[in-house]
């Protein structure tokens, strides 16, 4: 799976980062009164604007802290009741439909179909929760305004904290329950559509001898289900496995029963249930430097011309390699040996033989001493995770060409450390990879409990949604409130484009993003004229410029102060077959939690200087 | 006991008071666009049933969204127990019926009263009893589990004072309160405010309905086009002083033309001697309650005796 950036650990960083928040609420704070300042003074003159400006925060400071459980719960209750009476629950009959009629448009002969199925459930339930909430909460306030029942509620002694927390409770309670029964269905449809077995009958096999003629095994093909088969290796002793297909393999056993009606012995086999498809790996990720074919040290590996840098190429029969250190490793963690996972991307400059990997090697090496294990050979292919197993006992061969034993832990680790080095045996091909491709298994998590972990993903984005709308309803009317939070979350969507796009526009720099902005990626579109190219300096492309970075302000100052759904999603994890790290989690609950603070806060103020009668 | 002086002084506490107050509505650039209330001067007394009077647009509304705090004043200031009029604490003592009965449609009658009494931060016991008090009151015991979508403009008239009163409010803010309402309903209402006024509540209510206000009010302001025309008792207001009126029963034909003489020999103007007419209103709740009293009996053709 992709990682682009390394994920920190939250106590390294919660601490500076609250009190950045802090800091950022207390200057936004100001910058609000201030504003709110000049407003009215051009209305009722500076001293009067001053008594009133300081009336409204002293009021709002005194309202929040009157703040009473019982009528925000209250309230929530009745955004609860608000949310059955418009036939929410409808949505569960539309998710319903959407799974019973997945499998008309879902391939099972994908190239991982539990990868299909996790990500289209995930984004289903994620779309559906969010779209719901985001309709309820839009609606509600604006509606009570226009029926006038909200003077029923603001003549009571209610807080307009109070009216925006308990519709955000309210409406995040429908989501959450919402969720929750979505969630469960989809886990049950994802299971239930990978879940298969194959079967394998004695005649499908055939025996491989040595020249010696001795038996080494078996080997065979299993059945055809759900659009698969598996080669089939089975060893001397009985046991075996398949080779891994769309992402998954299986064990295989022999099973001999006893003499029956004088016969021989019967043999069947048992092939056991799919590993790989639904799981949580735990990995132990290192950090990546590259070698480039002279074997000296580069900062980088060989970009191959494609567009997105995440994955750099080291070159095939040279000496450039790409090499991981990983650190914290005990004797204890790892009794059996590295345990090693690799995601190697290929990049072909001719064909060669398609179905055939490319072939390369991975060593260990010791940081300190630079001892080297020998090479252990493996073939890459696309789309898959290739997986192999360091032993504790390595071979280690030296410049005299004499070969001897050395053990992994005393010999190659070193103060915890030991470095894995990866090259491409093979002249013109190359391998792209990037830090998080290489990982140590450092164990396995439950798949039910990271599949619940990647809901919480869904549940923080359905609360920002949720308190964005309630937010935007205080102040706008229904159908503007939905159309703004849907822009939000667009522009979420594209918040790091964005980010570079105003950077480049502002530096000048192309390499950035190269095009411009929105005018001038439109007169590149009419005339046809490439991104790459620049444009003829005149005094038209200058006005277009000038206008870009105008029109791009406001857009760059809504990416930095919005929140960015894509990043809150944890659905790459769980469809990836990764655990999704808690450091992750916490990071993704304390961003949800200050945005959802600012919402509430935000929502109240507009509620609070807004005439809800006239 | 109170003591006399007690009872004086809180009859004299003012509870509200608007001091220069003043709302003009202005457009999105603004622009002013309407002067729905020019400045307003008043003070209100507790116990006092007060009536805002005007034809339609006057500012009668306008005042009662002002002392609420649902809108804000352009110039001037509202205070209601002596706290600004946007000051959320003053609502615990205050009991609002809007001019229609706003309220939660998808509610029945048991739920909005313990929703409002949640409002109120009321605690379980309270609010049920309050509740079924209050439904009781209004007579809506049989219907408490329709949702409110069902009921008719009269009940939910009804529900929307039980919504009104469901903190037992010092003060009861009124607008319309018989909009709607059919005699009894009006008659009804005009009763419960009184009985509110009885209990030592302070009413205010705003209504265009001449009659109602005359009924029921103590002081009564006349607004027009957002501005104070008139402004005191109501029967100081009425009274018309160069009249006299003399109200008799069983004089014959001969006493009128007896008094006619005497009014002729004192130099008065005679403007009406006959029998005086009643008011429609009486004349329709003395039918219902006829009915009601003896059913099946056919209903008269002919006026009604003397009240």
């Amino acid at each position: 799976m992709v990682l682009e950036e390394e994920i920190p650990r939250f106590a390294a960083w919660i601490g500076p980062a609250l009190l950045w928040y802090l800091f950022a609420g207390s200057l936004v704070a100001v910058l609000v009164a201030a504003v709110a300042w000049l407003v009215q003074s051009a209305l009722y003159g500076p001293l009067a604007a001053g008594d009133r400006v300081y009336r409204g925060v002293l009021s709002g400071l005194v309202d929040l802290s009157g703040m009473s459980l019982r009528r925000i719960w209250a309230l929530s209750r009745l955004a609860v009741q608000e949310s059955l009476r418009r036939n929410v629950l409808v949505v569960l009959g539309i998710f319903a439909l959407i799974v019973l009629f997945a499998g008309w448009f879902l391939d099972p002969t994908s190239v991982n179909p539990g990868k299909l199925y996790l990500g289209f459930i995930l984004a289903a339930t994620s779309l559906l929760v969010c779209l719901v909430t985001l309709v309820l909460s839009v609606f509600s306030l604006p509606a009570d305004i226009r029926g006038k029942a909200i003077q029923t509620v603001t003549t009571k002694p209610v807080r307009t904290g109070e009216i925006v927390l308990g519709r955000i409770i309210g409406f995040s309670i429908v989501g959450t329950v919402l969720l929750a029964l979505m969630g469960g269905v989809g886990w049950a449809f994802v299971v239930r559509s990978v879940r298969h077995g194959h079967e394998i009958a004695a005649e499908d096999l055939v025996e491989i001898r040595n020249d010696d003629g001795v038996s080494t095994g078996q080997e065979g093909r299993t059945s055809l289900d759900r659009g698969h088969r598996h080669r089939v290796d089975i060893a001397t002793n009985g046991t075996g496995r398949t080779d891994t297909v769309q992402g998954h393999r299986h064990t295989v056993l022999t099973v001999k029963s006893g003499v029956q009606n004088g016969s021989s012995d019967q043999v069947t086999y048992e092939i056991g249930p799919a590993e790989g498809l639904l799981e949580a790996r735990k990995p132990l990720r290192g950090t990546l430097r590259f070698v480039d074919r002279e074997g000296r040290p580069s900062a980088k590996g060989i970009s191959v011309g494609a567009e997105w840098s995440y994955r750099q190429y080291i070159e095939g029969g040279s000496l450039a390699a790409a090499i991981w250190t990983f650190g914290g490793l005990t004797e204890q963690s790892f009794p059996e040996g590295l345990p090693l996972e690799m995601i190697v991307r290929v990049f072909r400059t001719y064909k060669g033989e398609i179905e055939r990997g490319i072939a390369g090697s991975v060593r260990v090496r010791n940081p300190s001493s630079g001892l080297q294990s020998d090479p252990f050979y493996f073939q890459a292919k696309e789309y898959t995770i290739d997986s192999l197993t360091i032993p504790r006992t390595l071979a280690t061969t030296s410049a005299d060409g004499g070969t001897r034993q050395i053990d992994l832990f005393a010999d190659i680790v070193s103060n915890g450390r030991v470095e894995v080095v990866l090259q491409c045996l093979e002249s013109a091909q190359y391998y792209g990879v990037a830090q998080a491709d290489f990982y140590l298994r450092a164990g396995n998590g439950s798949f039910a409990f990271n599949y619940a972990k990647s809901c919480l993903g869904i549940w923080f984005s359905m609360l920002l949604v949720t308190a964005m709308g309630v937010m935007f309803s205080t102040f706008l009317s229904g159908p503007v409130a939905l159309l703004a939070t849907l822009s939000v979350v667009l522009l979420g969507q594209f918040r790091e484009f964005i980010l570079r796009l105003f950077e480049s526009q502002v530096t000048g720099d192309t390499s950035i993003v190269p095009g411009g902005g929105p005018i001038e990626s439109l007169y590149r579109i009419v005339t046809q004229t490439s991104i790459t190219l620049d444009l003829d300096p005149s005094t038209t492309v200058t006005a277009m410029k000038t206008l870009d970075t105008f029109l791009l302000a406001p857009m760059r100052l809504g990416a930095a102060l919005f929140p960015s759904l894509a990043t809150l999603g944890t659905g790459d994890f769980v469809a990836g077959g990764f655990d999704i790290p808690v450091d992750l989690l916490a990071a993704h609950a304390m961003e949800t939690f200050g945005y959802l603070m600012a919402f509430f806060l935000v929502g109240s103020l507009c509620l609070k200087a807004r005439e809800v009668a006239s | 006991m109170p003591s006399q002086n007690a009872v004086n002084r809180s009859e004299r506490e003012i509870v509200v008071e608007t001091r220069n107050l003043s709302k003009t509505y202005r457009d999105f650039w603004g622009r002013s666009k309407k002067v729905a209330l020019k400045p307003l001067d008043l003070e209100i007394r507790r116990g006092e049933i007060f009536g805002l009077l005007g034809p339609n647009g006057s500012g009668k509304t306008t005042t009662l969204k002002l002392l609420l705090g649902l809108i804000f004043p352009t110039s001037g200031e509202a205070l209601v127990f002596g706290r600004d009029a946007t000051d959320v604490s003053k609502n615990e003592r205050i009991g609002y019926l809007p001019e229609e009965s706003y309220l939660y449609k998808f509610l029945d009658a048991e739920e909005t009263l313990d929703f409002y009494g949640r409002l109120f931060d009321m605690p379980p016991e309270q609010r049920k009893q309050r509740a079924d008090a209050l439904i009781e009151m209004v007579g809506l015991s049989r219907d408490k589990k329709r949702q409110l979508k069902e009921y008719s403009k009269g009940m939910t008239r009804r529900i929307g004072v039980a919504q009104a009163l469901i903190n037992d409010p010092e003060l009861v803010l009124l607008d319309e309160p018989t909009s709607g309402l059919d005699p009894i309903g009006t008659r009804e209402m005009k009763d419960l405010i009184i009985d509110l006024k009885k209990r030592g509540k302070t009413v205010i209510m705003s209504s265009h309905l001449l009659a109602d206000v005359e009924d029921v009010c103590d002081r009564i302001a006349v607004l027009h086009l957002g501005e104070l025309k008139e402004l005191g008792r109501v029967e100081d207001l009425l009274r018309v002083t160069d009249v006299t009126q003399i109200r008799a029963k069983g004089l014959s034909t001969n006493a009128h033309e007896e008094i006619r003489a005497l009014l002729k020999r004192h130099g008065g103007e005679e403007i009406e001697i006959g029998n005086p007419r009643t008011t429609l209103e009486d004349l329709f709740l003395e039918v219902v309650r006829d009915t009601q009293a003896r059913p099946g009996r056919r209903a008269r053709t002919s006026g009604i005796s003397d009240t």
